[in-house]
């Protein structure tokens, strides 16, 4: 027989959880778990900052002086050269200049001067490696750990592990860039196979409905604000009529339920959406009202806003899909045009929620995550651009038990190859799943005669980013 | 797994009791009986396990299985003893005594609940029956009307022509060909990056509802699906089943932009085949065949090489549009002239791409002039103009003269001659009708950037887990080697166009000796009945799959539905007469305490209603729904296409009539789904989906209360409802007569009689349609 604890998964975690939770009396099961699912956790929510279109490793944070030394010259590593677009240009350094950071000595360009202020809470991966070398498939797999479409997304994963924090939010919450979707579009924050309440409930911050259907379009003339009550009254009314000769079906008892918690997301989405009760000071530190960081600043915020309220994983985009002009990272024509218009929307921002999360006590049981596809080449495409760099990129984090001012894995000399610590997203899946108190290959779900989970049959925790 | 039939580390495989007992060099691995005794326990066990070498050594628990194991006696299923893979024998019916018993169906269910101790429950009442059977065999609510006149006809057989004018109707293949797309994972899109729409998906969905309505035979159905081109090469309506194979998704980048020779390319193509590879053996032989890519499936006998024999069964078709007409006749003219230019295409492709290689010092001045000016038009906006457009047009005239002078005469010669020759086919294909189109697999097409067709099917080989840098032996076109009886290697004439490889895959299937197959369909069929399969699992047959609860029935329907012809009508008819399908669906403690989840079936399951039935039955209450059948998909969407084209959702009419179509016309986007129709578990079509999860959320209430297209049925219906009468007590009967089919009891009455006074129609619409009543079938 199925235990309930299935149950509430197989119909619940996200909203349907806490309905679930609710009505069984607040069992504890989906209660906020520090202790984790297998073993103690160090942190109880994440927020992937999400950079679509890769952005390079070796213009923000991945130093090397050989490209300084050798720029314009023939890029020669050795082997063949084998590049997504292009036949590989010339060596070309980064258009912004190195310097070092903080009490760890961080070597980071001037494309990022704010998260250069950070780099002591930062744990840097400068040796990932993508499956893909192309934008669909390699976005697919940071976020869901395999290159195809229809696989769950991590935050899909957490909800489903760990459930819901709040009673009224959603578990997994997703900001598009308001330029448009990435890559794979929503596909990126899928369910997948798990049950649909665990897909990632995109919020689009900057449109009148910002939740699908939270509440009614104007079009519906002939519903009053005030009659909602009512109706909720009766049709509580006449399902519970319904339920009195079918008590033993909780999924009846479990659809009264989810109208009354409907009602409270309709009270709190928009009060954690609403910023304007937050001080000028953090306003300005997240760079709201300057027309160049207010997007993402406002995502920003609004996601830490949402953190403090309970919601468990958060991920926000920089950056649309590929199309011209450029409007993510995706820098084939120019670098120093394009990754500056990108970095500049992103950079204050990021590090704004870096600083706020400590300030506020909440960075140690946070994960930050900064994430992109792949890298890009060290070598230049036409003149000025970078084409795909799956051998090598970076990734980072800070808080949530990660370990401050380190970097784990190395690029060659030329931030063009792994030459140390080759690192997949299922060891960065892995090592974020373990401090959420989960081991990665306990979180499964079987599908297709298949237990699936998002380290697919890999993935190794790395304790050198841990603290 | 190291010790395997051939790596064999130390001479040792574990993969069969026999290579066991026989064991390697350090003698037998196991010794029935004596663990201690047994190699295999004694390197996994003890203080510090020598075995395995990589990786954490087992746990204490995994240890003692293998101990038990052993202890036991080591007992070992061989392939043929593992229940899916026994050959099918049609079992003798039991013998139960009871006047329950109307069909074979119900001796099977009820010699298995006395057995178990459970009660059959008696038979539901007549409005819940055939508000059951409208539901399922129709997606949509029967009529006020047709309850009534049901409830009110006492013949003997008025249950029976109930399901006999809802099997007639052509809405019955609208229903069951939705369920069918579940499984062919059936999208519109391409999905991934870009995820460009996929205009011509249609005309699949359509052979899939005529197919059900006419009651296609199944084995002619699969054949059609994996081979309708080869076997039925005279049927034009055969080649649109190809559709089945190209459902899946599309890796647009991967395919059209990537270069030949590339690994991502060799990826790209090796995960394209393994979706058609991953549809065809989880939905025709509900095998998890798509787990042995990597290495010799871990729990079922399901070989490496098996997997690679399916993709090499697939190497010579890719998924793109391919043309058909209605007229036979134009269809065999059209197939024969494409026949001829298939050839000369292939020739003149080899002689362009050794010209695309030709450079000479001017050709590359002109290259690097051109991507000059193609950066400026990308990038630069302000700076493109009509002349740089012209100067690129001009040197691509310039480039070819270049290279034409560059190349060996004889090459330009024989290039003149086939392109002479191509274009003569050509104009008589013009003067033929305009073709159809269906997005297919296909063998031929003209190519779009990189993507282009196979010539020769492509070379598969084994990859060693799974790489495409790790080619190990050739593989060959076949299928599953535990299927006994059966031959699984095709030994197909190496020469052989690619379609024979689809059509000997195609009847390996449907042969009457392939056990799963009949297995498979009628589990699947048994499944969308009453909400759970037999089995459980029902694409996942083997190990990591659910238990038949009842093998003896699922055998006898397999072999019932085999030997009739494999009429899909027949089947459902011998399910719906059952008294099994007819129990009510209400409780009973004692049997729940035996058997809570209902796998024997004592009673009837309740089900919510899935996303396109709700969708529907609110169209059907509105009286707005648009019983229109087959033609282009309806785009329930704002749609702009671009570089990556936008679909929203949330900027289209609710009221737009291309909303009142059936929801199994409207057009599925695989990256951005339906916002409402995503609430109610509509599923991920980027996978093959055997069984939907049903959820309840607070974000499916809210769709379900202020979806626009909701509301808008909600003042329809209120509309309709206005027009019949005026008077309140009489609305509301009227609302739960459509909505319900039945009577308001008194208090309901009242309590929304002065509901209505207080909010009026529209508001009371609404509301009766996010009651449970409305939402789930008893």
């Amino acid at each position: 027989m199925t235990s309930r604890r299935q149950f509430l998964w197989g119909y619940g975690g996200g909203l349907g959880g806490i309905a679930l939770a609710g009505l069984l009396g607040e069992s504890g099961l989906l209660a906020d778990a520090p202790a984790g699912l297998h073993h103690p956790a160090k942190a109880k929510r994440v927020i992937q900052l999400f950079m679509s279109g890769a952005a390079s490793q070796c213009d923000t944070f991945d130093y090397k002086a050989k490209l300084i030394e050798k720029n314009g010259e023939k890029f020669d590593p050795g082997g063949k050269v084998e590049l997504f677009q292009s036949s590989p240009g010339a060596v070309m350094k980064s258009p912004w200049d190195w310097k070092q950071h903080g009490n760890s000595g961080k070597w980071v360009s001037g494309l990022v001067p704010h998260l250069a202020s950070c780099v002591d809470d930062m744990a840097f991966v400068h040796s990932m490696v993508s499956k893909s070398n192309v934008h669909g498939p390699a976005t697919f797999m940071q976020n869901t750990g395999f290159i195809l479409p229809g696989y769950p997304a991590m935050g899909a994963w957490v909800s489903y592990g760990l459930g819901s924090m709040n009673k009224d939010l959603p578990t997994f919450v997703v900001l598009p860039d308001s330029r448009g979707y990435a890559p794979n579009g929503p596909g990126n924050w899928t369910a997948g196979f798990l049950p649909a309440a665990h897909q990632g409930t995109m919020i689009r911050a900057s449109s009148p409905n910002p939740i699908y259907d939270l509440f009614p379009p104007k079009s519906a003339s002939y519903l009053k604000p005030e009659s909602e009550a009512d109706t909720l009254r009766v049709l509580n009314q006449l399902n519970s009529r319904h339920l009195v000769s079918r008590a033993e079906d909780s999924r009846l008892e479990a659809r009264i339920a989810s109208y009354e918690l409907a009602a409270k997301l309709q009270l709190s989405a928009p009060e954690v959406m609403d910023i304007s009760k937050e001080s000028k000071a953090t306003l300005e530190l997240y760079g709201i009202g300057d027309k160049v960081t207010d997007d993402f600043g406002r995502n920003c915020l609004v996601a830490r806003r949402m953190l403090e309220r309970g919601v468990r994983f958060v991920q926000v985009w920089s950056g649309a899909d590929n199309g011209f002009p450029r409007r993510n990272w995706d820098s084939h024509e120019d670098i120093a045009k394009d990754h500056a218009d990108m970095a500049a929307g992103m950079d204050k921002p990021a590090a704004a929620l870096i600083k706020d999360l400590k300030a506020r006590g909440m960075l140690d049981d946070t994960i930050v995550h900064w994430a992109t596809e792949f890298g890009r080449m060290p070598c230049s495409q036409g003149s000025k651009g970078r084409d795909h760099n799956p051998f090598a990129f970076t990734t980072w984090f800070a808080g949530g038990g990660f370990k401050g001012g380190v970097s784990y894995g190395a690029s060659d000399e030329w931030s063009y190859k792994v030459a140390d610590k080759p690192t997949y997203c299922y060891d960065t899946h892995a090592t974020m799943l373990h401090l959420l108190g989960i081991d990665h290959k306990r979180l499964t779900y079987r599908h297709n005669g298949i237990d699936r989970r998002i380290t697919d049959v890999f993935g190794e925790v790395i304790p050198e980013l841990i603290a | 797994m190291c010790h395997n039939d051939r790596s064999g580390a130390s001479g040792l495989s574990l993969t069969s009791l026999d290579a066991m007992r026989k064991g390697g060099k350090r003698g037998p691995a196991v010794v029935p009986g004596h663990p201690e005794q047994s190699m295999l326990y004694r390197v996994i066990s003890g203080g510090q396990p020598k075995m395995p070498l990589q990786g954490e050594p087992f746990s204490k628990e995994q240890v003692e299985v293998v101990r038990q194991w052993i202890q036991d006696g080591a007992p070992w299923t061989a392939p043929q003893q593992w229940w899916s893979l026994r050959p099918l024998v049609k079992p003798q019916v039991p013998r139960v005594e009871s006047s329950w018993v109307r069909t074979p169906i119900d001796a099977f269910v009820l010699a298995q609940l006395r057995v178990k101790g459970l009660q059959e429950s008696a038979e539901a009442d007549r409005r819940t029956l055939i508000r059951r059977l409208t539901f399922d065999l129709h997606g949509l609510p029967p009529s006020p009307e047709e309850v009534d006149a049901f409830v009110a006809d006492s013949s003997p057989d008025a249950y029976e022509r109930v399901v006999d004018r809802l099997l007639a109707s052509p809405r019955y293949g609208e229903r069951w060909g939705r369920h069918w797309l579940d499984a062919a994972h059936y999208g519109e899109s391409h999905g991934y990056d870009k995820d460009k729409p996929r205009l011509n998906a249609w005309p699949y969905r359509d052979y899939v509802i005529e197919s059900f309505n006419a009651d296609k035979p199944y084995a002619k159905f699969v054949k059609e699906q994996l081979a309708g081109d080869v076997l039925f090469p005279g049927d034009p309506k055969a080649i649109v089943g190809l559709g089945f194979i190209a459902s899946g998704p599309w890796d647009f980048v991967g395919q059209a932009e990537l270069r030949e020779g590339t690994t991502d390319k060799k990826l790209t193509r090796l995960l394209d085949r393994d979706d058609m590879v991953t549809v065809t053996m989880s939905t025709l032989v509900s095998m998890t065949a798509h787990c042995a890519r990597c290495h010799d499936h871990k729990f079922d006998p399901i070989l490496q090489s098996d997997y690679y024999s399916l993709q090499s069964v697939f190497a010579g078709v890719d998924r793109s549009d391919r043309t058909f007409d209605d007229d036979p006749e134009v269809f065999r003219h059209r197939n024969q002239l494409l026949a001829k230019r298939r050839p000369l295409s292939s020739a003149l492709r080899v002689l362009d791409d050794e010209a695309a290689e030709i450079s000479t010092e001017e050709i590359a001045r002109l290259d690097a002039k051109v991507a000059e000016w193609k950066q400026v038009n990308a990038t630069d906006p302000a700076n493109r103009s009509a002349e740089i457009k012209r100067n690129i047009a001009e040197a691509a005239v310039q480039r070819a003269t270049l290279v034409k002078a560059a190349l060996p005469t004889k090459s330009v010669l024989e290039m003149e001659r086939l392109h002479a020759e191509i274009s003569a086919i050509d104009k008589e294909i013009a003067q033929l009708p305009k073709p159809r189109l269906v997005y297919a697999a296909s063998n031929y097409f003209e190519p779009q950037g990189t993507f282009r067709y196979a010539a020769e099917p492509r070379i598969v080989n084994v990859l060693a887990r799974g790489s495409v840098d790790n080619p190990g032996a050739l593989a060959l076109p076949g299928a599953l080697t535990a299927v006994s009886g059966l031959k699984a290697r095709f030994d197909l004439d190496p020469a052989a166009p690619e379609g024979v490889r689809r059509a000997a895959l195609a009847r390996w299937i449907t042969d009457p000796n392939n056990m799963l197959a009949w297995r498979s369909i009628v589990n699947r069929v048994w499944h969308y009945h009453f909400g759970a399969g037999i089995v459980d699992s029902p694409n996942d047959f083997g190990h990591m799959g659910s238990l038949p609860s009842n093998p003896g029935l699922l055998d006898w329907l397999a072999t019932e539905f085999r030997d009739g012809g494999g009429s899909f009508k027949k089947l459902h008819k011998l399910i719906v007469m059952s008294s099994v399908y007819r129990q009510a669906s209400s409780g009973n403690a004692a049997n729940a305490r035996i058997d809570g989840e209902n796998r024997y079936l004592w009673r009837a399951n309740r089900q919510r209603l899935d996303a396109e039935s709700l969708r529907d039955a609110m169209l059907a209450a509105s009286g707005k729904l648009d019983l229109t059948m087959g033609g282009p998909s309806v785009q329930q969407f704002f749609f702009k296409d671009d570089h990556s084209p936008v679909y929203d959702y949330a900027r289209f009419d609710p009221d737009n009539p291309a909303n009142f179509r059936r929801s199994i016309y409207r057009f599925i986007v695989r990256s951005v789904p339906d916002p409402l129709m995503d609430r109610f578990d509509c599923p991920d079509v980027s996978m093959v989906t055997a069984k939907r999860t049903t959820t309840i959320t607070a974000i499916q209430a809210l769709a379900q209360m202020n979806n626009p297209f909701v509301l808008k049925q909600a003042e329809h219906l209120a509309d309709r409802i206005q027009s019949m009468s005026s008077a309140a007590d009489e609305q509301v009967q009227l609302v739960y007569r459509v909505l319900l089919q039945r009577k308001p009891r008194a208090e309901e009455l009242a309590t929304l009689r002065d509901y209505l006074g207080r909010n009026g129609l529209p508001n009371l619409c609404r509301l009766m349609l996010n009651t449970n009543e409305f939402i789930f079938v008893d």
